[in-house]
């Protein structure tokens, strides 16, 4: 049957409260596991030692093992418990709805994401930086500078300020929100630094 | 400072949980940057050796986890990240056939844009550390992949060791890659991969950013540079065309 439309963030609330009450070890220990050891048995997957598939069949036959994991497991909401579903059109229309060209930055510095598909002689877009890692407050301008200033990027990610006016960034206190906004700041400021006000983060 | 300093084409990050799994505060902020507009990029990083599995079903895992980005949580784009459960990087052999099968898998299905991120082994500063970041901008360039995202070196997680430098490597493999025969880059990879994974667990731990770059200048020491100019070195060995 034909999906009604893409869902929503307020549907799939919606039916994460009307799904079916699951423990979270059993969903951990036996429903994923399970499943995708079915999966793997039923599209007969095996990559043997190849890193990157060759064979089309190879890379149909582990979508739609993919898409057929999401529509038959569901997704597990971990505060509520519950599982809920959707269906493969359903799966179809958000995959429709989703924009396949997006921009990130702005002005001169902007980075065009579009699809490149197999190995298109087309540079994938290079997001540089920490991607998480914990940096010290008094180094962090100059740790993102170090990344805006290479001529190969083209976006920017963030690292983590371990401290912010000498305070350790704990999660669920003041300090963990003043530390993220002074990341942004910092990072703002290496982009200046680097002639590249404009890259995206 | 309007949007608390982000911009609308700058990425807001929310995560799934392992696997298959989201919170409320996920969805909550979700809610806020749908309703806003604002750019969204939903990360999941499958385990390797932990709920899923072995390679194959990481892999299934890794492909359902993606499609949910866009049809559960209207992501426009997605940041994978298969990691090892023992050596807990991106870089290593399973990991590397983990992301390569998923992201060949929905780049041959569909026009959904895809990202990976990076988590060597090695610190900063060391050759092995730079190898296993080529080697993983290889793997994601010629499976499909739109946007690489690293690098956090010594697995992210050591105070102030990561650099400009390994994000430079990160490029430079990728413009070199693009475009290349997938036989011929798997030949090269196999290669790249079996010269550092003997190293797992004597990996140098590298230096940290003050001691590979002159802070003040924000300029990478001669000492980096030479290093970086023996890892590019040997990838032209192994037949990668990589601009230094």
């Amino acid at each position: 049957m034909a999906a009604t439309r893409a869902l929503t963030i307020p549907d799939v609330y919606e039916r994460f409260v009307k799904g079916k009450k699951t423990d979270e070890s059993e969903w951990d220990y036996t429903t994923i596991p399970q499943n995708a050891t079915a999966l793997k048995e039923k599209y007969h997957l095996n990559f043997g030692k190849k890193f990157i598939p060759e064979d089309k069949k190879e890379m149909n036959d582990l979508f739609n093992a993919g898409l057929e994991m999401l529509v038959t497991t569901g997704f597990y909401n971990v505060d509520l418990k519950k599982v809920m579903h959707l269906t493969e059109e359903e799966v179809w229309e958000g995959i429709r709805k989703t924009p396949t060209k997006l921009i990130l930055g702005e002005g001169r510095d902007i980075a065009r994401f579009y699809p490149r598909h197999g190995n298109s002689p087309v540079k994938p877009i290079i997001q540089g930086g920490p991607t998480g890692s914990p940096i010290s407050e008094d180094v962090f301008v100059q740790v993102m500078q170090s990344y805006a200033q290479e001529g190969i990027i083209d976006d920017l990610v963030n690292g983590v300020m371990t401290t912010i006016e000498g305070h350790p960034a704990k999660t669920k206190t003041p300090y963990e929100i003043r530390a993220t906004m002074a990341e942004l700041r910092a990072t703002k400021e290496a982009r200046i630094r680097a002639g590249r006000p404009g890259l995206g983060v | 400072m309007t949007n608390a300093g982000h911009r609308i084409t700058d990425a807001h990050e929310c995560s799934q949980l392992n696997e298959l799994k989201m919170d409320m505060t996920g969805l909550n902020m979700l809610a806020g940057w749908t309703t806003e507009g604002d750019t969204i990029m939903i990360e999941q990083m499958p385990i390797f050796g932990g709920y899923c599995g072995g390679v194959e079903e990481t892999a299934i895992c890794d492909v359902a986890t993606t499609l949910a980005s866009f049809a559960l949580f209207s992501g426009n784009f997605h940041l994978d990240g298969p990691i090892h459960i023992r050596w807990g990087t991106t870089t290593n052999r399973e990991s590397l056939q983990i992301a390569a099968h998923a992201a060949a898998a929905i780049d041959a299905n569909t026009d959904l844009l895809l990202a990976n991120q990076y988590y060597p082994m090695a610190g900063p500063c060391t050759e092995m550390c730079l190898l296993e970041t080529a080697a993983q901008a290889i793997n994601d360039t010629a499976s499909g992949r739109e946007l690489l995202s690293g690098s956090a070196a010594a697995k992210g997680v050591v105070q102030d060791k990561t650099t400009g430098m390994e994000a430079r490597m990160m490029g430079k493999a990728a413009l070199a890659t693009a475009g290349m025969k997938v036989s011929d880059v798997n030949e090269l990879l196999e290669k790249l991969v079996s010269g550092y994974e003997g190293n797992y667990n004597s990996a140098p731990a590298g230096k940290r950013f003050q001691e590979c770059y002159d802070v003040k200048t924000v300029k990478p020491t001669a000492e980096y540079l030479q290093v970086y100019d023996g890892a590019v070195q040997k990838l032209r060995d192994l037949g990668l065309d990589i601009e230094n």
